[in-house]
């Protein structure tokens, strides 16, 4: 869309769309980062955000970290520390949707 | 009556570059059809500044939602003739397809429709052509190429995203796929000049006819409810386009979140910021929190299976 046309475009990221106010945004990142958590480790890789520094850090299990600015880099990051990318589709993720009620 | 047909392939533009002309005033006499393949239509909502609009969802006016166009298209012309000739009468039709859709059998449906027929002129076959994927898509989908080769006029999208080598390559394909055509550029639906392309050398297009086919491209909805809220929604959907950007061709939908109703997009790996739109009563916004999902090689229930273990994720 364009300037006159269109509606406003989010700023930042598009990932980060979704909160608009500092508290809501300080909610987002805590919340991104349980998700994450909640993924990353079965992939020897864990995520971690404490609100304070921009960023999320994201660590392998020998300790080595790595700031990342948003989710699509996360992504980037772990199919380059993983050799291949973690595919939402998945079995292990499949299952545990079934189990969600 | 004139109709005028656009057409493009998925993600390419087809519903950005109709909104601006409609802004610039072009088509303001026009009735505006919009279809999607999807059962949830959503560029609806950006069209919403164009007087006369109607929706055809849930299939393709070229196949299956064929008989829809032309009922929808015949009820255009009795409209018309119960005007009478000194009246203000409709004179055009701009017709957006959806993505999946080849405009030839719609063409085909309007001049073999003993009523049609006599009353609608097929001016123009007007097809947008994204500049950053069309090159890959010509190379691997038999759609993408005849909607090149049926076009009158061809808009190449996005061409200040594309590299120049690539842009020039992809114009000089286009000439060679449709000699003749009109060729122009846009950036956000505004005009844009292209770049010369002459000496460039177009993308060698080997026969596709010979290969096994690829699955089919279908539509996928998935509901958000209230479990699944945009932060896990991002992560799920951000991994899911790195792994998986080649299959997943498009996502759009609109999403209530904290920070107001956001319009997602995204063509392949692409997400375009998304556009916070106008907040309206819940019960006059019912295709809000459902995101459509079109691509290939995966299951729909697999999509949700997927996204409910991401929205549960630390919730347990």
């Amino acid at each position: 869309m364009c300037a006159t046309c269109g509606f406003p475009a989010a700023p930042g990221h598009w990932t980060d769309a979704g909160a608009a106010t500092g508290p809501d945004r300080l909610r987002a990142r805590f919340r991104r980062a349980q998700v994450l958590q909640a993924v990353l480790p079965a992939y020897g890789l864990s995520a971690y955000d404490g609100g304070l520094i921009p960023g999320i850090q994201i660590s392998t299990r020998s300790g080595a970290e790595t700031i990342v600015p948003n989710l699509t880099d996360v992504w980037v990051l772990a199919e380059k520390l993983t050799g291949s990318p973690i595919d939402p589709l998945d079995p292990r993720f499949l299952r545990a949707g079934d189990t969600a009620s | 009556m004139q109709l005028t047909v656009l057409g493009g392939f998925l993600g390419s533009g087809k519903t950005t570059w109709l909104r601006h002309q409609l802004h610039d005033g072009n088509f303001q006499d026009a009735f505006v059809v919009v279809n999607e393949a999807a059962d949830t239509p959503v560029d609806d909502a950006l069209l919403a500044r164009s007087t006369d609009l109607a929706v055809i969802a849930g299939g393709c006016v070229c196949c299956t939602a064929r008989g829809e166009l032309v009922e929808l298209l015949r009820r255009l012309c009795d409209r018309r003739s119960a005007v009478s000739s000194g009246g203000e009468r409709l004179q055009r039709i701009i017709l957006e397809t959806s993505g999946l859709a080849d405009p030839g059998p719609i063409v085909e449906a309007i001049r073999t429709d003993p009523m049609l027929v006599y009353h609608i002129v097929v001016s123009e076959i007007v097809v947008t052509v994204d500049a950053l994927h069309a090159l890959a898509q010509l190379r691997s989908e038999p759609l993408g190429r005849r909607q090149i080769e049926i076009a009158d006029r061809l808009i190449v999208t996005k061409i200040d995203e594309a590299d120049p080598a690539s842009l020039a390559r992809l114009l000089a394909t286009l000439s060679r796929l449709n000699p003749g055509v009109t060729i122009s550029g846009a950036i956000k639906g505004s005009d844009a000049p292209l770049p010369a392309y002459h000496g460039a050398a177009p993308e060698p297009l080997h026969d596709l006819s010979g290969e096994s086919i690829k699955p089919p491209i279908f539509a996928t909805t998935l509901a958000l409810d209230p479990s699944i809220d945009w932060t896990a929604f991002s992560v799920w959907l951000s991994a899911l386009l790195h792994a998986r950007g080649d299959d997943v061709v498009r996502v759009k939908g609109v999403v209530r979140t904290p920070a107001g109703r956001l319009l997602l997009q995204s063509v392949r790996k692409v997400v375009q910021s998304p556009e916070v739109l106008p907040e309206q009563a819940l019960d006059a916004a019912p295709k809000d929190d459902s995101i459509v999902v079109i691509g290939r090689g995966y299951r729909s229930e697999d999509l949700r299976r997927s996204l409910r273990s991401f929205a549960r994720a630390g919730r347990s």
